[in-house]
């Protein structure tokens, strides 16, 4: 077909689009909307998905290798003995992970059980006792500081980060002074020296940060490391786990997917959700075009066959049908994606009170550009096809048993 | 009329349906067509006249025998090539009027030359414009076709033939559902296409006064052509 004779085609399927205007409408309206909902679902859901991927994620060690895989025996030993169990074999350990090319960082803590005193209130909780340098590699906490200082405080003596929601229990600010007492009974006074927030209550409501050399020295136990924390670079790699549970004797390791279960399963759901129901939604609008282009042929038939009789080919007929849904499905899929963006914006600063499980002032929207060229994609292609098949069926028409019939 | 090349020539033409039982419709037939020569066949209702039509004008491509248009061997040719033939060489009138009411006077006019596209759209649009003058349509050239009488709608129809000055146009009873005086005048236009444009027709009729006037006529009997 050369473009003379493309021109002319659209000339007649243009026509014929503009002579039922509301039908026309009508089945763009349903490609619009089905477009605008799946480009706002997807925007929305990967929003929250990836929302929670950042705080999650980015607040946890993706690998946390511990003393004893089995935590009721340290429960029980607890009574007896208040020392806390060192990681044994740390340079093999060590060894490990600096030889595997998928750990990005990893970083000794002394983590224990303390009981937090503030002036008003008595919270029981767990400080991780960290190297600034090595931690700093793990998180970037200064991102979600939202008062005081960050690691680099801890070049002074006696100061400790909190998480924003275990400091509004405790009722503390920055600069407050905090009291913590630990299982042996030694207890020390530290100073507030930051607040920080990763926007999730299962972190701001437990982490607390300090020293590990000054917690070493409560404890009474020098040269104390009880847990290692790993980051990747490919989280979804952990081979690093086997190994390290074949090599090292006596460590329990565990990776994000046991500790962020609910939250993995979550994602999952939502994505399924929204890729099903999008696309169910691109199907019903391209029913209707479906529909609309069956109709339209069937009443059209005698136009079918006069235009075959005075010269139009199959190709042509196809070709006049198919425009038609063409048409339609890039104006519908176009504004749709506008509609979506406009949504979108609209979603991503509604003001949101959620204070349960994230933090955060407005619903978490994501703007990436290749999901409106997919919504715009898939609402064209459904269009493409629904028109096909009875454009198809419009260049089978027989002219003359049409004719004889006239 | 010996002299002049023969735009059509049918032989042993057959053609026999197979619902809702097997059986001959056209038998044998031999039907010439000259250049420039009006053409009339007469004939009962349901003697075959229509199935002898759509035969010649290429949309039936199931018959027996043998079919020459302007030299080409009809029998056998893919659609897409008789698409383009037909286009080209042949014109078609029906009983009605079947013009595409989306479109206007000036472009029902102009659809089989926009499909054949030899010339640019003004062009065209010329010539539609003087063709539809000569038909004496020139006031209606942007009027909707469902809105003009029988007689105005079958002269669109004629001038839609004609756009691309085929060697032959073939009408099945044109004037089946026109009163008296526009009968009158549309057989008065085809005689006069075929004078001044040496386009040959051929007219599937009832009508007596057709078939009188003709220079050469057909009778239809039962599926087989009488001189
Ligand atoms: N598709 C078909 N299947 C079976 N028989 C058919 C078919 N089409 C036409 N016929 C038969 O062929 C015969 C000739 O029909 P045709 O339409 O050619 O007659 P006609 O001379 O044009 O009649 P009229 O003057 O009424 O238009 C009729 O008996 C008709 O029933
Ligand atoms: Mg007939």
């Amino acid at each position: 077909m050369n473009i003379k004779s493309i021109k002319t085609n659209l000339f007649i399927g243009l026509q014929y689009l503009t002579a039922r205007k509301k039908q026309s409408l009508l089945a763009m309206l349903g490609v619009l909307f089905g477009v605008t909902t799946f480009i706002v679902m997807v925007n929305f859901m990967t929003g929250v998905n990836d929302f929670l991927d950042a705080a999650v994620f980015e607040g946890s060690p993706d690998i946390t290798i511990s003393p004893q895989p089995d935590l009721n025996k340290v429960m029980d030993d607890l009574d007896l003995d208040l020392m806390l169990n060192p990681l044994y074999d740390l340079d093999k350990i060590e060894d490990i992970l600096e030889a595997s090319p998928n750990v990005r960082a990893y970083s000794k803590q002394v983590i224990t059980p303390a009981i937090f005193i503030s002036q008003h209130v008595q919270l029981p909780g767990a400080i991780n006792g960290i190297e600034a340098d090595e931690e700093k590699k793990l998180y970037d906490l200064d991102k979600r500081i939202l008062s005081g200082r960050g690691f680099e405080s801890f070049s002074e003596e006696g100061n400790i980060v909190l998480g924003t929601s275990l400091a509004k229990k405790l009722m503390v600010k920055t600069g407050d002074s905090l009291r913590i007492i630990i299982p042996n009974g030694n207890e020390k006074q530290f100073r507030v020296s930051g607040i920080f927030s990763f926007g999730i209550t299962t972190i701001d409501n437990v982490r607390t940060y300090a020293p590990a050399e000054t917690l070493r020295s409560l404890l009474e136990q020098e040269e104390l490391i009880t847990n290692l924390h790993v980051k990747l670079r490919d989280r979804n790699n952990i081979e690093i786990k086997e190994t390290l549970l074949n090599r090292v004797s006596k460590i329990g390791v565990e990776d994000w997917k046991d500790n962020n279960r609910t939250i993995v399963a979550g994602n999952k759901v939502r994505d399924v959700l929204t890729w099903s129901v999008s696309f169910a939604l691109l199907l019903v609008a391209g029913f209707g075009i479906y529909n609309i282009m069956n109709i339209t042929v069937v009443q059209k038939r005698k136009d079918i066959a006069v235009l075959k009789t005075i010269g139009y080919k199959n190709t042509d007929i196809v070709f006049i049908f198919l425009v038609q849904s063409l048409i339609i499905g890039i104006i519908g899929a176009l504004l749709g994606a506008a509609f979506g963006y406009a949504i979108s914006y609209l979603i991503s600063v509604t003001p949101l009170q959620a204070k349960d499980f994230i933090i955060v002032d407005t619903y978490p929207v994501n703007f990436k550009g290749i999901y409106y060229i997919l919504g715009i994609f898939f609402g064209i292609l459904t269009t493409v096809f629904a028109g096909y098949f009875p454009s198809r069926k419009a260049s089978k028409t027989d002219p003359v048993n049409i004719i004889r019939d006239i | 009329m010996t002299a002049a090349a023969h735009i059509l020539k049918a032989n042993a033409l057959g053609k026999q349906f197979y619902e809702p039982e097997r059986h001959y419709v056209l038998q044998n037939n031999t039907f010439e067509v000259a250049e420039g020569e009006l053409v009339s066949i007469y004939g009962k209702s349901g003697s075959g006249k229509s199935t002898l039509l759509y035969i010649l004008s290429t949309l039936d491509t199931d018959f027996e025998g043998e079919l020459l248009i302007n030299g080409t061997q009809i029998k056998g040719q893919s659609q897409s090539f008789l698409s383009e033939f037909r286009n080209r060489n042949i014109g078609f009138v029906y009983q009605s009027h079947y013009l595409l009411n989306e479109f206007n006077v000036l472009q029902n006019v102009l659809l089989p030359a926009l499909k054949l596209n030899t010339h640019s759209r003004a062009e065209l649009t010329e010539k539609a414009r003087t063709l539809l003058t000569e038909l004496g349509m020139e006031d209606r050239l942007s009027y909707p076709v469902y809105k003009l009488s029988g007689g105005q709608q079958q002269r669109v129809a004629i001038a839609r033939a004609l756009i691309n000055d085929p060697g032959l146009i073939i009408a099945d009873e044109p004037t089946g559902n026109l009163d008296r005086k526009n009968s009158e005048m549309i057989f008065e236009l085809f005689q006069n296409i075929c004078k001044t444009r040496n386009t040959a027709v051929a007219i599937a009729t009832h009508d007596d006064k057709i078939y009188n006037n003709s220079n050469k006529s057909y009778e239809m009997i039962d599926g087989s052509l009488r001189l």
